[in-house]
């Protein structure tokens, strides 16, 4: 047996009999695929039991006996009416409704002059968002039926009237909010991947110099480097295993929520998702490879423990900002580590064609990376002070 | 055997060893023994490889550490001051990690580690995990790890640190027996009676340098002190005035 797997088995026995580090690698990850299922269960049913696309909408409308040819027109289309309340603003704003349209306050006579009517939104409340944006679409189709039937009864072509018709054709992915959603599953992916195997990292480094083991542990005929190359695959295999299980919690999340509600279309194959190995598993040597960095730099576990504690931020920071400033991957973005794979695996969860010249970069320039900071990790591990417990 | 030649070491700015040689010989127990800070860690580290001196070396039967750290590594069973166990692990599986690691067979491991049990009189927590281990059990665990591959240099700081009698006792056996098997033994103290109950040569250091050594009777003779204790105190005493003011109090070289 060669010293490299002698460490890594040790390590491995060790940890799988340590609380904590079972509980980072198994437990934590499940907490995205949780919080993010309440939140899209949540979204989704609101947007179909209320004001799901094609489905009945109900208005509040405040004075709607002043227009009844328009009322009717809104029955005609599928929408239920409802009295306003007498403060339909203050009501909007209050959230006891999500949206209300105000129509003049004296009757309005019919073939006059334009139906004044203001609808009152409130753009902080999705469903706000979502039914105002229904209700639009029917009054744009209400002005253009009466506009038309007046040219009509004045002898001219409706297309008189009409210099411009505007079609409107979404065919960005990203802008859709569906994909939005699915966008917010790669940061949190991100964050498995640093923290997975941080508390192997540190028992295993920080943790073997403050028992004073990494002394005795180093008289024995091994070299550091072998030492730590066992040690760091265990957090390796660490890391992956928490990754796993988030992946898999993901999937089962994906499958159980209200999709069609969310936009969500289609969910990404076992096979698009395998594409993750590649995009993940070099990143996820990286991520060790820097926690290894951190535990050469610092003295104590506390010290180690308050870096690792924040370096998943980084690189899930820059996923955040992905979900709502969606970028074009190119090949210099797709070679910055941790930044690439966010990229490459949103475009999975949205079940784009991923380019593999694209991850061939990003395992390429990762591997590069890595192997620099290992090469400084070792190097710092070389010092002999680094033995003793400070 | 063990031999340090004209050792230095400095940390910074602090001078911690400075031209110290000895040589613990095969059959013999050697013992180190010095004020606290007075570098014997230091030395022994660089004996046992962790360390590296800034001039002089170390030799291990002959071989020089520098050079051949790993071949020295194999004729050492070391038990550094702080234990360093790991909590998860039981007593067995700690010297089965060591004994894999210096290339021992399964079966090898298993037959050393009956041998330490026995010896060492381990049995009723040889297969408990390290966590709440009383310090005599941690230092035995430490030691049949630093054992399992039968060294032939045995090499113990502070060994009875902190036991209560009857394991002190048992170490002292143990030590013994190691003599009479021909095995070279050298151990760190600051405890003078400790060192004068075992040790064939004494080599008493203070601020870094050796103040004096030789065999317990030659210590005695050089200094004209019959007890121990107050050679050690003259001795000790001798190198700090001599560094206030460099004068004349001729060390014996053993």
């Amino acid at each position: 047996m060669s010293v490299v797997t002698i460490v890594f088995r040790k390590e491995m026995t060790d940890n799988l009999r340590d609380r904590r580090s079972i509980l980072v690698a198994l437990i934590y990850p499940l907490m995205g695929p949780l919080l993010l299922g309440l939140l899209f269960s949540f979204v989704g049913s609101m947007l179909k039991t209320e004001h799901g696309p094609g489905r009945p909408i109900e208005v509040a409308i405040a004075h709607a006996e002043n227009a009844p040819e328009f009322i009717r027109f809104l029955e005609a289309h599928g929408v239920t009416i409802r009295p306003a309340p007498d403060d339909p603003k203050g009501a909007v704003q209050r959230d006891e409704l999500p949206f209300a349209l105000v129509l003049p306050e004296r009757p309005v006579a019919t073939g006059g002059a334009p139906l004044e009517v203001t609808v009152v939104t409130d753009p902080a409340r999705l469903d706000s968002i979502v039914a105002s944006g229904q209700i639009l679409d029917i009054l744009r189709n209400y002005e253009r039926e009466t506009t038309a039937a007046r040219l009509r009864a004045k002898g001219l072509d409706p297309d008189v009237m009409t210099s411009l018709r505007v079609m409107h054709e979404n065919v960005g992915r990203a802008a859709n909010l569906g994909f939005m959603f699915l966008n917010m599953i790669p940061p949190f992916l991100m964050f498995t991947l640093f923290i997975g195997g941080v508390y192997l990292t540190l028992d295993a480094t920080s943790g073997e110099r403050e028992r004073g083991s990494f002394e005795p542990l180093m008289i024995n005929p091994v070299t550091r480097s072998q030492v730590l190359i066992g040690k760091l695959a265990a957090a390796v295999v660490f890391t992956l295993l928490a990754l796993a299980v988030q992946v898999v919690a993901f999937w089962i999340m994906l499958h159980s929520i209200p999709r069609e509600a969310l936009g969500i279309g289609t969910l990404p194959s076992v096979l698009q998702l395998s594409l993750l190995v590649p995009v993940c598993v070099p990143l996820a040597v990286f991520a060790v490879a820097t926690q290894l960095i951190i535990t050469a730099v610092t003295r104590s576990i506390k010290e180690a423990q308050t870096y690792l504690g924040l370096l998943p931020l980084v690189p899930g920071m820059a996923g955040m900002v992905l979900v709502f400033v969606p970028v074009k991957v190119h090949s210099l973005l797709a070679s910055i580590p941790t930044f690439g794979q966010t990229l490459l695996m949103g475009q999975m969860m949205r079940s784009e064609a991923v380019s593999w010249s694209l991850i061939g970069v990003s395992v390429l320039a990762t591997l590069v990376f890595t192997l620099a900071l290992l090469a400084l990790g070792f190097r710092l591990y070389e010092r002999e002070g680094i033995l003793f417990p400070s | 055997m063990i031999e340090a030649r004209d050792l230095y070491k400095s940390f910074g700015g602090v001078h911690a060893v400075q031209g110290v040689s000895f040589i613990a010989r095969d059959g013999e127990i050697t013992g180190i023994i010095g004020p606290n800070g007075a570098g014997k860690t230091t030395i022994l580290r660089m004996i046992y490889t962790v360390l590296a001196p800034d001039s002089g070396k170390t030799l291990v039967d002959g071989i020089d550490v520098e050079l051949d750290r790993r071949a020295a590594q194999r004729r050492l069973g070391v038990m550094p001051d702080v234990r360093g166990l790991y909590p998860r692990l039981s007593a067995r599986e700690h010297v089965r990690y060591f004994g894999e690691l210096h290339g021992l067979e399964a079966h090898e491991i298993e037959r050393r580690t009956a041998e330490l049990v026995d010896t060492l009189a381990m049995a009723d927590f040889i297969d408990r995990r390290a966590k709440g281990f009383s310090r005599g059990q941690q230092m035995k665990v430490a030691l049949a790890r630093a054992l399992v591959h039968n060294p032939h240099n045995v090499i113990l700081d502070e060994p009875t640190n902190g036991l209560d009698v009857g394991t002190s006792r048992s170490v002292r056996e143990l030590l013994r027996r190691f003599r009479r098997e021909g095995r070279c033994v050298l151990l760190s103290s600051h405890i003078m009676q400790e060192v004068a109950a075992l040790a064939d040569r004494i080599v008493i250091l203070s601020d870094g340098r050796v103040a004096l050594q030789g065999t317990p009777d030659e210590l005695r003779k050089s200094t004209g002190l019959d007890e121990l204790e107050d050679v050690f105190m003259a001795a000790t005493m001798a190198v700090t005035a001599e560094r206030a003011a460099p004068a004349a109090l001729g060390a014996v070289a053993g």
